[in-house]
């Protein structure tokens, strides 16, 4: 069923074919204490459309933040460069907003606070009235409008979480980039907040770009249109780029039932892991 | 919970009281052992006492009350302290801001930090041509050292989490110090500022029987000079118990700016 929404998304998409993000051979090193350097991915390139939502999968430590990192400007690359709606990356914006690992909200501020002082350093030019409006909307729509005078340290992990996307969207970037977003987070709160993810970005009309860090499979496939699969570092490179060719909007019960996502699941499992049974491991 | 809390304030008092008791046992032996050259507590009482009946006595610049005395001290430390600090946190803030500062100023610091308060006050008295400038002189230039070290720690170890959420947003420089520097370095700072008025009141005695004049210190020498160890033994008194409310309300609020026990 295509709704109008649908059909208008579609078109926009279609009449969008340009990059949002371009990753041209991109290669990070950084410089160790006195032991030469340290290459965390090497020869990267990467093309991500508006509206896509795009995941990178890899085990630990084989680049996938450091890349990410890239994109958000916290990082800047060796070699290569990246630009984002045509833009070259030279640091952080506030057309990419960002979630970190661990939240990063500040203790000493209340919810509605942390949310609040991005908007006024992103958007200058709004009344102080337009901001607060600005600020109630985003926590009523990751349900934290009744919770906004609370500090952070009187949160819970999704709580927290849900504020930092609050956060990252209020201050409406094109881009959002979460950095393993849901990693602390228990599976049936990461399964809820993966479904307001998503609402969120419908809200927005999907022309949000987001690009998202992960080492969840069931993750990946529900939320991203693409999954890039790293290979294991120093000097990561990208091993695979998986399509995930399942309709929107996606069911979580449903989908894992179509063959399409059970074909997508074992392939980034043979991607990723090398021992599926105990006949696999090898002793020496 | 309130039964729990009031509990505990019972034992801290009960605690109090002990300690004073063992102080009081120890100060009795002194002063049995030396035949009472040294006056004992009931002596001291006395003495005390009559200070105490009439603290804010006028009878001419070398006999006021004790009183007077104890407040020109406490404005005297607070002048010093104040400069001292005024001076020691900004400087911290840009030392623990920028490793170039840090390396440039931390030896200077080091050299001048162990200087004894008594060696700085003839360059006072040279600088402001009066002792009472001098003995601010020298509790400012010995008070801001604590401050200005834990200044600079607490700003140095701002985490890249909080650092991050300014680059991020793209925070300005105003709003990166008031709402992410100030607000995590304050704990520390605090901790400066109490360990910093200690010094000060410590100081603010010796300064006084270099400077005469009106004050706590000059009072503790006044008293040595007409022989009256019980008047001597009242001031040691009061300067300890002075300086423990100071302690007390500095660490009052460094338990009211410590945003992790805020709940």
């Amino acid at each position: 069923m295509i709704t109008e929404l649908e059909n208008e998304i579609l078109i926009e998409k279609k009449a969008e074919t340009s990059n949002c993000i371009s990753v041209k051979n991109v290669t990070i090193s950084f410089k160790t204490n006195g032991k030469g350097t340290f290459t965390a991915v090497k020869d990267i390139d990467l093309d991500i459309k508006k509206g896509e939502i795009v995941s990178i999968i890899g085990h630990s430590g084989c680049g996938k933040s450091t890349l990410m990192n890239s994109i958000s400007g916290m990082v800047k690359p060796t070699s290569g460069e990246v630009t984002v709606n045509g833009n070259k990356v030279t640091g952080p914006g506030p057309d990419r907003g960002i979630v970190f690992q661990n939240y990063s909200l500040l203790p000493w501020m209340t919810v509605y606070r942390n949310v609040y002082e991005a908007v006024d350093s992103v958007l200058k030019d709004k009344s102080a009235a337009e901001k607060k409006e600005i600020v109630e909307y985003n926590l009523k729509m990751v349900n934290l409008l009744q919770h906004k005078d609370k500090l952070p340290s009187q949160l819970s992990g999704g709580m927290k979480q849900r504020t930092a996307i609050a956060r990252a969207f209020a201050i409406n970037p094109s881009v959002l980039l979460l950095d393993e977003p849901f990693g602390a987070l228990d599976a049936l709160t990461k399964g809820s907040m993966h479904v307001e993810l998503l609402k969120i970005w419908n809200l927005n009309k999907r022309q949000q770009t987001i690009v998202m860090v992960t080492h969840d499979i069931e993750e990946a496939i529900f939320l991203s249109d693409r999954v890039v699969v790293m290979n294991d570092g120093p000097e990561a490179t990208i091993r695979e780029i998986v399509n995930i060719n399942i309709a929107r909007p996606r069911n979580k019960k449903d989908i894992v039932h179509l063959p399409e996502y059970m074909k997508v699941h074992d392939k980034l499992l043979s991607l990723l892991v090398k021992n599926l049974s105990i006949d696999d491991v090898i002793f020496e | 919970m309130k039964s729990i809390f009031s509990l505990k304030t019972l034992y801290s008092i009960v605690y109090f009281v002990g300690s004073m008791v063992i102080l009081l046992l120890i100060w009795s032996l002194v002063s049995a052992i030396t035949k009472n050259e040294i006056p004992g507590p009931i002596a001291t009482w006395s003495v005390f006492f009559e200070m105490l009946k009439d603290p804010f006595y006028d009878y001419g610049p070398n006999d006021k009350g004790i009183g007077i005395q104890l407040w020109s001290s406490i404005k005297r430390v607070m002048m010093g302290f104040g400069l001292g600090s005024l001076l020691a946190i900004p400087l911290g803030m840009l030392m623990g801001g920028s490793k170039f500062t840090m390396n440039l100023l931390n030896p200077l610091i080091q050299v001048l930090r162990p200087v004894s308060p008594l060696a700085w006050f003839p360059l006072g008295l040279l600088a402001f041509k009066a002792s009472e400038g001098a003995t601010i002189f020298i509790i400012a230039i010995t008070s801001l050292w604590p401050t200005l070290i834990n200044t600079a720690f607490g700003v140095s170890s701002i985490p890249d989490d909080h650092k991050n959420v300014g680059k991020a947003f793209g925070f300005s420089r105003w709003k990166y110090i008031t709402k992410i520097l100030i607000p995590f370095a304050l704990p520390h700072i605090i901790t400066g500022l109490r360990l910093a008025i200690g010094v000060a009141w410590m100081v603010i005695v010796a300064g006084e029987m270099l400077s005469g004049g009106v004050g706590i210190g000059f009072f503790v020498w006044d008293s040595w000079n007409g022989l009256s160890l019980e008047k001597i033994l009242s001031a040691i008194l009061i300067i300890g118990f002075v300086g423990l409310l100071l302690d007390k309300f500095f660490n009052g609020l460094q338990n009211y700016f410590a945003y992790e026990n805020k709940k």
